[in-house]
């Protein structure tokens, strides 16, 4: 069949439909992931403290534990994130800080703050975009790929939307993102994390989901290296409370100011 | 037909979703059984760092140097007390202190003996929060610039600060350093910052101490606070992740201007420039200088090699980049420049000047004298270089942190290569091994070096 002058308007209005509907779409996926980064992540400025365990073949291996500060950005809905070292003895002090979209890491013993990238290790197996509090919305533009019913970490079915996440600009820590969500309650269930090339890196499974500052939230992140499978970290985030957070402790010359009792 | 086709597609449909389900129960599988229960977090002081640490050094040392140079310890045994702390005095003040005392014996000192015991006191400080972001700070500082990791040009306050480092690596030496005594007033804004400090002369400048003649309880004010100096340095955040340092620095010999440029490309490259321009003598003419100023070298010392005369605008610059791969190991590449350094010409010389058979000893002394004076300082004593370096925690999936450096001198492709493992045995030990060696021929660079190789044992206990 070819585009007559009869049936032109029969096409236009197809196309209309279909231009409408794939931008419906496109609102759904981003509603979700903004509706799931309110789930995972209290909107007020808050803190809690972040325990990250590391197993090697199941068995736990190492531990530490860091203080996180978060606030959102009103200019870009991000969250600003200030991360110290509590433990272990030999890392206590050092500190990193995500503001004005740039990552630094401080080093209490040189005095010196070093830019860092998303990718950087932390600790353990998680990279320093891991452990960060982060709008997924804000960082990644989503598309949704479908409905699927999947496994959560207690190997519970639960039906779930799945949606690719791709990076926006250089400070969300994935290439690619592939992430499902809970349908009614728009909980994190799972995630796998691709890099540039679309290798797959990391798997991580939501778990722990307790009251938290006046909502449901997943409070433990199992994360999986995809690339040496024997390695895995879990982070488990307590001790939430709302904190007013002044925006100058965003500011880089700041980092050596943080109290640290 | 139809059927046997809808029988494949149904049976490949169940198939693929059998594969679905099995990656996904995969997965599954790999959640540690045991990591149900959350765990208790641990807390340390935070503000406090305090080690003791075994540090066993054997150096391999050259025989033919093409310049003869002073005997140096072929092996060193050391044992150090490191404390870093703070305190919070009431609301407004907070107190830092930062001490290392080092107890040491070496082939070439004699045991115990007054240089067996060296304390460098890093830091000792009151900061004041004045107002909303604005702190006054009092005291001993050890105020770092500079944003590279293998040579720091806006770093002003680092000349003469290392001491009896344990390892070559950049980012060990800023640790590794002794204060300046200074006023430093600092406000931070929404959109930046400014610091400004001056550091007062309060003695004269020391000469530059032989390591068998550092002093016991020593401040140390004459390498530090030798003269007086200035700085102005502020950040503005321009653009999202765009936040340039300038920096004005200031004392006897002049002034120098700085800037600091970073940014993010991707997810895990980190690309910088950190540049510094001055007018200014080069490397030569200073250390002959401060030589003769400080009585190291004899008034009538000849120029040798004869310096530039004159001053002129020199530039130093360090440019580069970091890359952090998939597997985790973090790689920083970086090309250095310093036109005040050695030129070809004037390393010539120093070969020429040096190992010609008639040269007298106090001659020798002092072209080693020069390039003591680069270390000293922690100028880079050529005019270009490419620094590497790669830090992979976690390696190999164990408590074990690998790192290692390469510094090469672009004119003769010599250069000095380190490598360092620590192993976590656990949060309060640390077990560490570092080798080190300098690689070039006879008359170049680092191959000219009394030392060609050294290998560390290292034992850490935190509190």
């Amino acid at each position: 069949m070819t585009v007559t002058s009869r049936n032109r308007p029969l096409w236009a209005a197809f196309g209309w439909i279909l231009l409408a509907c794939a931008q419906a779409r496109a609102d759904t996926a981003a509603q979700i992931i903004a509706r799931t980064d309110e789930v995972r992540n209290p909107q007020q400025p808050f803190h809690t403290t972040v325990t990250l365990v590391e197993y090697v073949s199941g068995r736990a291996r190492d531990q530490d534990t860091l203080a996180v500060f978060a606030k959102t950005d009103p200019r870009t809905h991000q969250f600003r994130n200030l991360v110290q070292y509590v433990a272990p003895p030999r890392d206590a002090g050092k500190r990193v800080l995500l503001g004005g979209g740039a990552l630094w890491f401080y080093d209490p013993a040189s005095k010196a703050s070093v830019r860092i990238s998303p990718a950087q290790q932390l600790v353990g197996q998680a990279a320093i975009g891991d452990v960060l509090t982060v709008n997924l919305s804000a960082d990644y533009s989503a598309t949704l790929l479908g409905t699927e019913s999947i496994a959560d970490a207690a190997r519970t079915q639960q039906k779930c939307w799945h949606l690719q996440l791709q990076a926006a600009d250089d400070l969300a820590t994935y290439s690619r993102v592939e992430y499902w969500v809970e349908q009614a309650t728009y909980l994190p269930i799972k995630a796998q994390f691709f890099s540039d090339s679309g290798r797959l890196l990391k798997i991580a499974y939501y778990r722990g989901f307790s009251d938290v500052l006046g909502r449901t939230r997943p409070t433990q992140t199992i994360i999986i290296d995809a690339l040496d499978k024997s390695l895995a970290t879990v982070a488990t985030s307590t001790d939430y409370g709302y904190q007013d957070i002044p925006d100058t402790w965003f500011q880089r010359d700041y980092l050596p100011h943080l109290e640290t009792r | 037909m139809t059927t046997g086709i809808a029988r494949d597609l149904l049976l490949l449909g169940l198939a693929w979703s059998a594969t679905v389900v099995a990656q996904s129960d995969g997965d599954l599988a790999l959640i540690p059984p045991d990591s149900q229960s959350p765990p208790k977090a641990s807390r340390s002081g935070s503000g406090q760092n305090i080690h003791l640490e075994n540090a066993l050094t054997g150096v391999s040392l050259r025989n033919d140097l093409p310049v003869p140079a002073q005997p140096s310890y072929d092996w060193q045994e050391r044992l150090l007390l490191d404390t870093r702390d703070t305190w919070e005095v009431g609301r407004i003040t907070r107190l830092t202190f930062s001490d290392r005392l080092n107890l040491r014996d070496e082939s070439d000192l004699s045991f115990p003996a007054e240089e067996s015991i060296v304390n460098d006191l890093r830091e000792a400080y009151a900061e004041w929060h004045l107002a909303d972001q604005t702190y006054l700070a009092f005291g001993r500082i050890n105020l770092k610039s500079g944003i590279a990791l293998g040579y720091n040009p806006t770093d002003y306050f680092k000349s003469r600060t290392v001491s009896e480092p344990l390892s070559a690596d950049p980012t060990v030496l800023r640790e590794d350093r002794l204060g300046t005594v200074m006023l430093r007033l600092q406000h931070i804004g929404r959109r930046g910052s400014f610091t400004l400090a001056f550091a007062p002369r309060l003695q004269r400048a020391s000469p530059i101490y032989p390591n068998t003649e550092l002093p016991s309880f020593n401040p140390l004010l004459g390498r530090t606070n030798s003269d007086n100096r200035f700085l102005l340095k502020s950040s503005v955040d321009l653009t999202s992740g765009l936040s340039p340092e300038l920096l004005i620095y200031h004392d006897t010999r002049g002034t120098q201007v700085g800037l600091n440029l970073s940014m993010t490309l991707g997810q895990s490259v980190v690309a910088y420039v950190e540049e510094s321009v001055a007018r200014r003598r080069d490397l030569i003419a200073q250390a002959l200088d401060f030589g003769r100023a400080t009585g190291a070298l004899p008034t009538g010392a000849p120029d040798e090699p004869p310096p530039s005369p004159g001053a002129s605008h020199k530039n130093e610059l360090a440019v580069g980049a970091a890359y952090t791969t998939p597997g985790r190991i973090t790689w920083n590449f970086e090309y250095h420049l310093n036109q005040a350094g050695f030129t070809s010409q004037d390393w010539n010389r120093w070969f020429t000047i040096g190992g010609a058979p008639a040269a007298p000893a106090a001659l020798a002394s002092e072209l080693w004298y020069i390039r003591g004076y680069a270390l000293d300082q922690q100028e880079q004593s050529t005019e270009q270089a490419a620094f590497v370096r790669a830090d992979w925690t976690d390696a190999f999936g164990l408590n074990l942190e690998l790192s290692g450096f390469v510094n090469v001198d672009l004119r003769d492709g010599s250069g000095q290569a380190q490598g360092e493992a620590d192993y976590y045995l656990s949060d309060t030990w640390t077990l560490g091994v570092l080798a080190a060696g300098d690689f070039g021929s006879a008359k170049s660079d680092f191959g000219s070096l009394p030392a060609a190789c050294s290998i560390l044992l290292s034992l850490r206990r935190y509190f």
